[in-house]
């Protein structure tokens, strides 16, 4: 078949009609703004945002020639690796426990699912409180139990508040990845396992040869999505820290809140937003290869 | 077999699941606690267990505030943005899955690319776009915002589940004269139900939780949702956690008796799904 | 077949989004609409907001008010992001140090145009730093001095100095085991924790030109590395300022003093309501912050105004509202609740504003000194903030710190 009859194939038709609503909603609501913030890279703009002359590349030379924007670059990278890596190890652990019976499982699927249900902003801020210095309850609890005598001012000081930002966002993200790692290994045929069992394997042969790819394409979605979120997680690190102390636990998306809506430098934010958006979009690119891995279309 | 399982890994995984419960509900085990604390005790030694344990906080943010239009205006909009969601979504998730069509790839990298901005990018670009559309203030901008960010989570999903749906099944229905629609809607989304209920909780949880929309799209204090008038109390009480705690507390309410009523199906449909085919 | 399945999709997604504005409340009134941005101040009631607006309505049929009840932390950012979308609201509380951005964006409305004379004339004169070349763009609504409260059953000294300051709290610290003062080491939303000591050494935060205006940053002048220099050595002294002091903004901070476990805060007037809402026993003195020795007492002064929107549309209405607000049994009510002095002359002379909170307050308004009014101040103030953190770290010396502070200003500036 040619391009063109393969195009206008019925199945080609009515598949470009069956996508033809998301992708007009996507276009105005999203690619369009998205262009609007290219524009702004690109021009000199008002503290209001409005496009004035054209700037080229200027705010581009700009932000790359500042160590702190390959500061927090780097501090964006080790947020997101090591956030998503907890998430996806201990989730997967809740799965496998949540997974198996015995009485009262469902209502500790309930009690995990908690934390993602709470709103972010609000979680955020009862961490807060939990970890205040003096009269929050976890450093009163580290005290009392004797675990660690000194607790660190979570966050006052820059690697403890770092630490204490990954933590909260971490644990907001922890819940979905359990939830989605069950549904996956529930969809796994009960068959398969005992089978296995015949043949004599063990709970780790069963876990490698049996759930992990089962649930391989779940694992990748997941992961993905994680990634894109924790990258662009603004709320946890603007609520615990605003970035705060001297901006040591600026990400880049808060650098960029900061830019635009603190000190009205728009082109500048929107370097900040163009960066962010080839970083993920090399991201995505790759785990899309992933994803399609191993098939043949 | 579930006498074997039992008696060998139980105890291990009632362990662990203990300890990993107190972990995770650790923030909300301090909510608890401090909203039965007078406010005198707030700023005192730290200690689990109030000395005088009081309703007080939970009355006055109750009376003083009226939380049951901010739920009122959350539900609106976390309804609306599951209503266009399935709309939108179902129709391109199936023709991705399902479907053989040049570009097959890309629409999937268009879709997944949503994920890559964040509202903090477009929030002033949309605010124009929904002037201009006259839509401020209203919670149609707010649905639509929240639609954007959660459509890539939903195709996403949903393609995947449909495309773990043997093709024979449908290819069955089709035979026995069985239209596209009557298909997808009779066979492929009962069988992709759990994964709809998954994708639906997350766009639910998502709108219902999404801050900066609702806090730049709306203008009127009686349509603002729960988590732009919790934020305002923190802006009054951030210092009396007391009363801050109480409020995140009845916030949580609402969202947990969901979670307990499709909590079932959430996880468990999947099951029943493969069994029957 | 296919056709008609194309069609039925088509036909439920279009219906689906033609459908969604019947629950979406998107009705367009007729009346006139005022919506107004309203600062949480600390202290002021969710019962206040509402009483107001249905007591304008009731006096104003014909007009619709919308009162948005908005936290401090995000004032600026919301009013940038509709004004920048060219929506914005009607009427609104800014930071008056926000005006000349504002002004500058052609986004406020001289409100001296609009409301009434006899409510011009009885606004305080001291009070209208909304004055800019002889125009007035905004009303001051809350208007005060910051100054000192004294917890007496720890101390009894009244410092007059920075030095005596140090001291007195350092003893009390030893004798009580309280803190002897508060120290936040974070910012919330200003710079002011660290103005308090910048002011008191005689700092300026910039050289003035020749032709008036605003010339080179000199945060990294003699003052400014003196004032630094001693909040260090206040933190570095165990016991004198709260442990926790590197994590706290202000909002974290001075519960400590309301809770009766330091000596000495440096605040504004609310915190009077703020002792009260805290439940505090213990008995309150107000005095002036001192000055460095051989420096005058120059405690900063916060105003914020009500201001007009060019381009919301009911400019009118919107002065009626004004006008509505500032009558006595309004506006003294909200200065009582959030623990300012009056800015309108015949609310000063309520009784209820007679008491030694307020006389501290007139005291401080003396020679009281206001943040320096300019475009771009948001990022200079968290320059300067970041320098301070980094001094606090340990990362830089306060000179240091400060000449990188000064240095990205000017270059920011264009010096």
């Amino acid at each position: 078949m040619s391009f063109k009859q393969r195009l206008l194939h019925p199945e080609a038709r009515l598949a470009y009609l069956m996508m033809l609503p998301a992708s007009l909603f996507i276009l105005l609501f999203m690619f369009y703004p998205v262009l609007h913030v290219v524009m702004m890279s690109i021009h000199d703009t008002t503290r209001l945002g409005h496009l004035r002359d054209f700037a080229g590349l200027r705010y581009y030379n700009e932000t790359f020639s500042d160590p702190v924007f390959w500061r927090t670059i780097g501090r964006t990278v080790v947020w997101t690796v090591v956030a998503v890596l907890v998430k996806t190890i201990v989730g997967m652990i809740i799965a496998l426990l949540l997974n198996q019976p015995y009485r009262g499982r469902r209502f500790s699927r309930m009690l995990f699912i908690i934390p993602w249900a709470s709103s972010v902003p609000i979680s955020a801020i009862i961490w807060r409180w939990v970890l205040n210095h003096e009269f929050g309850l976890m450093n009163h609890t580290l005290k009392s139990l004797g675990i660690w005598a000194r607790p660190p001012v979570w966050l006052g000081e820059p690697l403890p508040a770092f630490i204490s930002n990954l933590w909260v966002d971490t644990w907001i993200g922890i819940p979905f990845m359990a939830l989605v790692f069950l549904a996956g290994m529930q969809g796994i045929s009960a068959d398969l396992y005992e089978s296995a069992e015949i043949d004599g394997a063990g709970a780790l042969t069963k876990f490698s040869r049996i759930t992990l790819p089962g649930i391989r394409h779940i694992i990748i979605i997941a992961t993905l999505l994680s990634a894109l979120w924790t990258f662009n997680d603004f709320n946890v690190v603007w609520i615990m820290t605003k970035g705060g102390p001297a901006g040591l636990t600026d990400i880049l998306i808060t650098a960029l809140y900061k830019s635009a809506f603190e000190w009205l430098r728009f082109s500048r934010a929107a370097v900040l937003a163009v960066v962010t958006f080839v970083v993920l979009m090399a991201l995505a690119l790759s785990y899309a290869r992933l994803y399609f891995k191993g098939e043949n279309d | 077999m579930a006498a074997r399982w039992k008696t060998k890994y139980t105890p291990l995984v009632l362990f662990l699941t203990a300890v990993l419960l107190v972990i995770m509900l650790f923030p909300f085990a301090v909510m608890l606690v401090t909203m039965i604390k007078p406010s005198f005790e707030i700023y005192a030694t730290p200690r689990w267990w109030p000395i005088n344990p009081t309703l007080h906080n939970l009355v006055a943010v109750w009376g003083e505030y009226r939380l049951a239009g901010f739920f009122t205006s959350s539900a609106i909009i976390a309804f609306g943005t599951l209503l266009a969601n399935v709309l939108l979504c179902i129709p391109a998730a199936y023709a991705v899955a399902r479907l053989r069509f040049p570009g097959r790839k890309f629409s999937l990298y268009f879709f997944l690319s949503i994920q890559m901005f964040s509202p903090v990018i477009v929030v002033i670009s949309l605010f124009r776009i929904f002037v201009e559309l006259g839509l401020i203030n209203t919670y149609l901008a707010v649905i639509l915002a929240n639609t954007v960010f959660t459509m890539s989570f939903t195709i996403w999903m949903m393609t995947g589940y449909f495309r773990a749906i043997p093709l024979a099944i449908e290819e069955c229905a089709r035979v026995d004269g069985a239209s596209r629609l009557t298909t997808i809607t009779r066979i492929m989304l009962p069988i992709a139900a759990p994964g709809l209920v998954t994708a639906m909780t997350y766009t639910f949880i998502w709108s219902w939780n999404e801050f900066l929309f609702p806090l730049t799209l709306l203008r009127s204090q009686a349509r603002f949702p729960i988590t732009v008038g919790l934020y305002n109390f923190v802006g009054r009480f951030q210092t009396q956690w007391e009363l801050l705690t109480a409020a995140a507390f009845f916030a949580l309410l609402p969202i947990l008796l969901l979670f307990f009523l499709i909590e079932r199906r959430l996880v468990e449909g999947l099951a029943a799904g493969a069994v029957k085919s | 077949m296919k056709k008609k399945v194309i069609l039925a999709f088509t036909f439920v997604a279009v219906l689906g989004l033609v459908a969604m504005p019947l629950f979406g409340g998107g009705r367009r009134e007729a009346r006139p609409q005022v919506t107004v941005f309203w600062a949480l101040y600390d202290g002021l009631t969710e019962d206040y907001r509402r009483e107001l607006e249905s007591a304008f309505m009731a006096a104003h049929p014909d007009i619709d008010l919308d009162i948005v009840a908005i936290p401090w932390d995000n004032m600026y950012d919301q009013i940038l992001t509709s004004v920048a979308a060219g929506d914005p609201p009607d009427v609104s509380v800014i930071g008056t140090r926000w005006l000349l951005e504002l002004k500058e964006m052609g986004a406020v409305l001289p409100v001296e145009d609009y409301v009434s004379q006899a409510l011009l004339d009885n606004i305080a004169e001291g009070t209208k730093e909304a004055e800019l070349e002889g125009v007035l763009w905004g009303l001051p609504v809350a208007a005060g001095a910051r100054l000192m409260a004294i917890n007496k059953d720890l101390t009894d000294v009244v410092p007059t100095t920075m030095e005596e300051l140090r001291d007195a709290a350092r003893d009390a610290a030893d004798r009580t085991g309280a803190y002897g003062l508060i120290l936040p080491g974070q910012k919330h939303t200003e710079l002011t924790d660290f103005v308090y000591y910048f002011y008191a050494a005689g700092g300026e935060f910039f050289e003035v030109q020749a032709d008036g205006s605003l010339g080179r940053s000199t945060v990294n002048s003699e003052a400014g590395v003196k004032a630094l220099q001693f909040m260090l050595d206040l933190a570095e002294e165990p016991g004198l300022v709260p442990d926790g002091y590197l994590s706290q903004t202000r909002m974290d901070a001075h519960p400590v003093f309301y809770a009766g476990n330091a000596a000495y805060v440096m605040i504004g007037a609310w915190a009077e309501s703020s002792l009260a809402d805290a439940g505090a026993t213990f008995e309150v003195e107000y005095a002036q912050i001192p000055g460095f020795a051989g420096h005058p007492s120059q405690p900063l002064v916060v105003t914020d105004s009500l201001v007009m929107f060019d381009g919301a549309g009911n400019p009118e209405a919107a002065a009626k509202f004004i006008e509505f607000f500032y009558q006595d049994e309004w506006k003294a009510r909200f200065d009582e609740l959030i623990g300012f002095p009056p800015v309108t002359l015949s609310a000063a002379a309520l009784p209820q504003f007679d008491t030694p909170l307020y006389e501290a307050l007139g005291e401080a308004a003396i020679n009281a000194k206001a943040w320096p009014l300019m475009e771009g101040w948001a990022e200079y103030d968290d320059r300067i903030w970041d320098a301070v953190s980094e001094a606090f770290l340990g990362r830089k010396t306060p000179q240091q710190a400060l000449d990188d502070a000064a240095a990205a200003i000017d270059r920011a500036r264009g010096f």
